[in-house]
């Protein structure tokens, strides 16, 4: 993966959509994406939202021609064929085969496999996180609302809940999943650069919902080890 | 004359070529009278208690539901008001969580649903050409279950214990342990009270469409709304009981702790996913669906021409009844399931918007061979386009699972759902509201109010959705309160906030706009559209009888309105008294039997009242009491089936010159066993749903099988077999019931009938002394849940069999009249099958293990 | 009305094909039958796509028979059954070309 920008990637596209996108920087902004899935998606992202912008200003041309179009006809089958055969089935079923082999293609490089990636784990719990990752000799260190991970190499989460339904998610890395009791969930992520990425709880969960945040840092895994502290209070 | 074969080139709703005579013309205002008389509501308060008219009805159905969305609306202000800054301290969090559940479920359950309920109810006889619902006193019902369930839901905000666990309510957030007040039962109890009225609703219009249709007019040839509707209500049908056997079952584990859904005993929460899903999803279909028909009706109207690729829009409907039930995975894309899986979910989410698309380009392409006039409900129709081509896109964008899995459960979505919902239900409705009020009121608009609610509306919806798919992008997630850490969402928040407040105050604008023409417009005349479709061939406003005749061959549009008044149409007046109207064969129309409808009533409301007993002792915790409030549902349910006999038989009904038809006790497929079949439909969804779960957690959930109890099971398959076997002879005697109806001896088969579906109910509950105890395990659970099933089928079948031998008693069972037999047949059979089902789920079950 | 029913024999085989179809995907990721070789491939990818390459013929057939009558009745029918034979070849494409299990 080449090095990331950090501000949105496809700039001038993001211009032309809609000028309100000149600021998609943020701590949680999933346009400013710092590892591949994360990328990947924001690329799937970009493409998206240039067809949707043309398809609907196809769409409100042909409503405006519609509107100024005056014919004393009732549609015939001529009609009936460029409507419903050309534009309803043809035109909508290239556009989504298109989309959906792009999509499936993206998502199949995002999931788990069996492979030696190494493993953390992550716990939640109303209202904060509980990570166990290997520090220092390879030796699980468990510590409570940071996560710390080697950047430039991928790494699993096994996601699992003390109580309700919580959901993983740090948006600048990738995806969400989500944590159920009694289930044991595996996501795949990827820091391209040492950072501090932010995470939170993206399923509601109750009262303490809005502020069930942790912290990813990525160090240097050529550098030296990490302290492997807590957040303070248990939250970053 | 033989007809000649169908020309579908034409675009007349009824076939001509099938010529029934004219009936001789009357005095329009002597018929109108007599009809009147028969057909209006009593004066006053009880009117409201009593009236089944669907136009009364259905007009009460739209006016509540607005009152519902304008409490709704007030609600999403106020969440807008908290989030407008970072650190809103306008609401506290257990407040804020209150009144966001709130905003989702009102507008779902107690708006959107009955608000299509309301205008079905009261258009489809009129544009279907004939006088009322298929059941009226059940469109009453409806009505006051709606009423009840919905103030019990809203009182609960008043009190502070308003459901707090998001409108999806997931557990184990919702269960005891997570929520010990009485917030989620609430949600459970009011919701699935008010969702009768849906499944009411569900059942009239399905039959209504299939047999209420003017004489001669196929289903090829039924305007569109009439498809659009039938889809709608077929997925009711099939999509709410999920829903229902969810909430069943998760109040069940509340208030006597069976765990299905408790990962510790061998349940699982996703189960709750899956259920609600496959309802939650199917839903946006069903609030679309009609919306859309509406606009296959306005759009060829105001563009002066007829609608293109009728059959390709029927067909797009049929495409999407089927496709939306299988997108509800891409609700559940990050809970763990595995790609395949997801891929087929994703595949369907994005080929359910060719259907969608086929229907915008019929659209379009209708405006553009026509020549558009743009009238106001144009103008409301060109905020949808503008609304929902944007919502379906990022649709698709969301049925990538990819994307999905940065989207989900974002601002994304908000913004995603509100295009959806907004523009492909709101705006239509407006749409419909304005081209149907001058039918409803007889009043035409005030000029200028409506365009500018509609640019009000317009304006602050796009200001406060069009940025919200950035928050969502930027990472802010749906249900926080506060974001003290997150500036860079702030600016975006306020602008969506202030331009809400903009769209808030256009829609109090519209209502103050619909006011305002009920009241000061000025009166409008016949037909001011110029449309073909038959809601407009009768006086304005719409009478209560609808038509004084019914249309048929010769009185094909709206422009036989004067000869319907005459009544030159079919089944002139109410010389007999009663209010009666056309059955007709499902597919071509035929004309097959004259229906007497239910009159002036107050036992749907008492039913409503009843079952909301047993509702309401089941909020209040009071579990033992709650059997008598199922009692006195049972008692006041038995009154209803007076309307199903008669103590003599009648001679057949002049409907026409040449034409004389029985009336419906003298038939067998009336309109109540068509709708019997109906509700098997959803009552098999039901037990299908269940069986879902049994299968869904076998594989699924942790900790199964459960460690063998030792329970004997020897003598209950024993008992469950005997138990089979007195059902067959049940099923039997009641066959046997109406072949030897009219002998002397004939009776005896439904004291036989009644006396064998007894026992069977007593061998079915002993079978319950034999099961595990439910409370142990999930396996246990669901076959108490199974047991139970067969056991509240079981109360019906006793219930028809006794109403069968009663009728039989009373004379009302006759050699042209079979009373409640034919029912009680269906119900048996059903009892039956499902039982046989259930016994071989449990042994395969058994053996397996 | 019989003519109702044809319309709807295509779209109600992709509902049992694409229930089929999934819950064979769970059963069998439950079950391990990943791990049982089965000429080519395993008996997991086997049982689907034999289930969906089955089902697939039944929808040619339906095309090929179900449309009868005339008019806007044949052209329902028609479409109808198209609607399932596209529904099943496009949502249940998948089972060649994604991974399952993960």
């Amino acid at each position: 993966m080449s090095p990331l920008p950090k501000s949105c990637l496809y700039k001038p596209a993001a211009l032309l959509a809609v000028p309100l996108l000149a600021a998609c920087d943020g701590p949680l902004s999933t346009l400013t994406p710092a590892g591949p899935a994360a990328v990947q998606i924001a690329r799937l992202w970009w493409a998206m939202l240039i067809g949707s912008g043309l398809i609907t200003l196809l769409v409100m041309a042909m409503l405006w021609r519609a509107l100024r179009h005056q014919s004393h006809d009732h549609p015939g089958p001529a009609a009936e064929r460029r409507w419903i055969i050309g534009w309803g089935l043809g035109f909508s079923l290239t556009v989504l085969t298109v989309l959906l082999g792009f999509g499936l293609w993206i998502g199949e490089r995002m999931i788990v496999r069996n492979d030696a990636t190494p493993l953390v784990e992550a716990r939640a719990g109303r209202w904060a996180w509980e990570f166990v990752q290997p520090g220092p000799g390879g030796a699980p260190v468990t510590t409570q609302g940071i996560l710390y991970v080697p950047a430039g190499q991928p790494f699993d989460v096994a996601i699992t809940s003390f109580d309700v339904i919580h959901s993983f998610w740090v948006p600048r890395l990738g995806g969400k999943m989500d944590a159920i009791p009694g289930h044991r969930n595996v996501h795949r992520l990827m820091a391209a650069e040492p950072g501090i990425y932010e995470g939170l709880c993206a399923e509601f969960c109750g009262l303490g919902h809005s502020f069930m945040n942790f912290r990813v840092i990525a160090y240097d895994p050529a550098g030296p080890l990490p302290a492997f502290t807590d957040a303070p209070e248990g939250r970053p | 004359m033989t007809p000649r074969p169908q020309d579908d080139t034409q675009n007349d709703a009824i076939d001509v070529t099938a010529d029934i005579p004219a009936n001789p013309p009357q005095r329009a205002l002597r018929l109108h009278r007599e009809l009147d008389e028969v057909w209006r509501d009593l004066p006053g308060w009880r009117g409201f208690f009593t009236s089944v008219n669907h136009s009364t009805i259905g007009k009460r159905f739209m006016a509540t539901a607005f009152v519902f969305f304008a409490i709704g609306g007030v609600l999403a202000m106020m969440i807008r008001a908290q989030l407008a800054t970072r650190d809103g301290a306008f609401l506290d969090t257990e407040l804020y969580n209150q009144i966001f559940t709130m905003h989702g479920s009102i507008m779902m359950f107690l708006f959107a649903i009955p608000m299509l309920e309301g205008l079905a109810l009261w258009l489809l006889p009129k544009i279907l050409g004939t006088r009322d619902m298929a059941y009226p006193r059940l469109s009453a019902l409806g009505y006051f279950c709606y009423l009840f369930g919905g103030i019990v839901i809203v009182l609960s905000l008043l009190f502070g214990v308003a459901p707090n666990g998001g409108w999806f309510m997931y557990v184990p957030l919702t269960d005891k342990t997570y929520s010990p007040g009485i917030n989620a039962d609430v949600w459970l109890l009011g919701v699935t009270f008010v969702e009768i009225s849906a499944m009411a609703a569900a059942i009239e219009i399905t039959v209504t469409i299939l047999r209420c249709r003017a004489a001669h007019m196929p289903l090829t040839r039924m305007p569109l709304m009439g498809w659009y509707l039938l889809g709608t209500a077929v997925m009711m049908l099939v999509g709410f009981p999920p829903l229902i056997l969810g909430s069943i079952l998760l109040e069940v584990q509340r208030a006597f702790d069976w765990p299905f859904f408790d990962v510790a005993r061998g349940g699982s929460p996703l189960l709750w996913q899956h259920l609600f899903w496959l309802f939650g999803h199917p839903e946006v279909y069903i609030i679309f669906l009609p919306a859309a028909g509406a606009l296959s009706t306005i759009i060829p109207i105001l563009s002066r021409t007829t609608i293109l690729g009728y059959g390709a829009l029927v067909a797009a409907v049929i495409g999407l009844v089927f496709l939306s039930f299988g997108l509800w995975v891409h609700h559940m894309f990050t809970v763990g399931i595995p790609h395949m899986a997801l891929s087929f979910f994703s595949a369907a989410s994005a080929l359910v918007a060719v259907p969608t698309a086929v229907q915008v380009f019929a659209w379009i392409g209708t405006m553009w061979e026509g020549r558009v006039q743009f009238r106001l409900p144009m103008l409301y129709i060109m905020g949808f386009f503008a609304t929902f081509v944007m919502g379906g896109l990022t649709g698709v964008m969301l049925a990538m699972v990819p994307f999905n899995w940065q989207a989900h459960d974002t601002h994304f979505v908000v913004a995603h759902l509100h295009y959806v919902l907004i523009g492909g239900f709101v705006f239509p409705m407006l749409a419909a509201i304005a081209y149907w009020m001058p039918l409803i009121c007889g009043r035409w608009r005030v000029r200028g109010l409506g365009e500018a609610a509609f640019w009000m509306i317009f304006i602050g919806f796009h200001g406060t959705f069009f940025i919200m798919h950035l928050t969502g992008l930027l990472g802010m997630r749906r249900r926080i309160a506060v974001y003290p850490e997150n500036a860079e969402w702030e600016w975006l928040n306020l602008v969506s906030s202030g331009f809400g407040m903009v769209q808030a105050a256009g829609f109090a604008l519209f209502a103050f706009d619909v006011v305002m023409q009920w009241m000061f417009g000025r009166r409008s005349w016949r037909n001011p559209w110029q449309a073909p479709t038959l809601e407009w061939a009768m006086p304005l406003p719409a009478p209560s009888y609808n038509f004084a005749s019914l249309p048929g061959p010769r009185q094909p549009d709206a422009g036989a309105l004067l000869a319907l008044a005459r009544g030159e149409g079919l089944l002139a007046g109410a010389p007999r008294g009663w209010r009666e109207t056309l059955a007709v064969e499902p597919g071509s129309g035929k004309p097959q039997h004259v229906a007497v409808l239910a009159t002036n009533t107050a036992l749907p409301v008492a039913t409503a009242a009843a079952i909301g007993s047993f509702f309401g002792l089941m909020l209040a915790g009071l579990y033992w009491l709650a059997p008598l409030g199922i009692i006195a549902t049972m008692v006041v349910v038995w009154r209803w089936g007076a309307l199903m006999g008669t103590e003599r038989d009648h001679p057949p009904v002049q409907v026409a010159p040449d034409m004389a038809l029985p009336l419906h006790w003298q038939v067998r497929t009336t309109l109540g066993q068509t709708g019997t079949m109906v509700l098997l439909v959803a009552d098999a969804t039901l037990y299908g749903s269940l069986l879902f779960g049994v299968g869904f957690l076998t594989v699924v959930a942790p900790g199964w099988p459960p460690p063998d109890s030792g329970v004997g099971t020897g003598w209950m398959l024993l008992l469950a077999l005997a138990a089979l076997a007195l059902m067959a002879a049940g099923a039997i005697a009641a066959r046997l019931a109406e072949s030897r109806r009219a002998q002397a001896g004939g009776r005896v088969w439904t004291r036989i009938g009644l006396v064998l579906a007894g026992l069977a109910l007593v061998m079915l509950v002993g079978l319950g002394w034999g099961l595990d105890d439910p409370t142990r395990h999930a396996r246990d659970a669901l076959r108490g849940a199974i047991l139970g099933f067969a056991v509240v089928h079981g109360v019906i079948v006793l219930m028809l069999a006794l109403r069968s031998h009663v009728d039989a008693r009373r004379g009302r069972i006759g050699l042209e009249r079979r009373g409640a037999v034919p029912a009680w047949q269906l119900f048996q059979v059903f009892w039956l099958g499902t039982t046989a089902a259930s016994l071989a789920v449990v042994v395969a079950q058994e053996v397996l293990a | 009305m019989i003519w109702l029913a044809r319309a709807l024999a295509g779209p109600m085989l992709w509902g049992a094909l694409f229930s089929a179809v999934y819950a064979l995907h769970g059963a069998g990721c439950n079950l391990g039958w990943i791990d049982v070789r089965l000429g080519p491939a395993d008996l997991h990818h086997a049982a689907m796509w034999a289930v969906w390459a089955a089902g697939l013929a039944v929808h040619v057939l339906l095309v090929r028979t179900m449309p009868a009558g005339q008019g806007r009745q044949r052209k329902i029918i028609t479409a109808a059954s198209w609607i399932g034979l596209v529904a099943s070849a496009f949502t249940l494409f998948p089972v060649i070309a994604t991974s399952t299990c993960f």
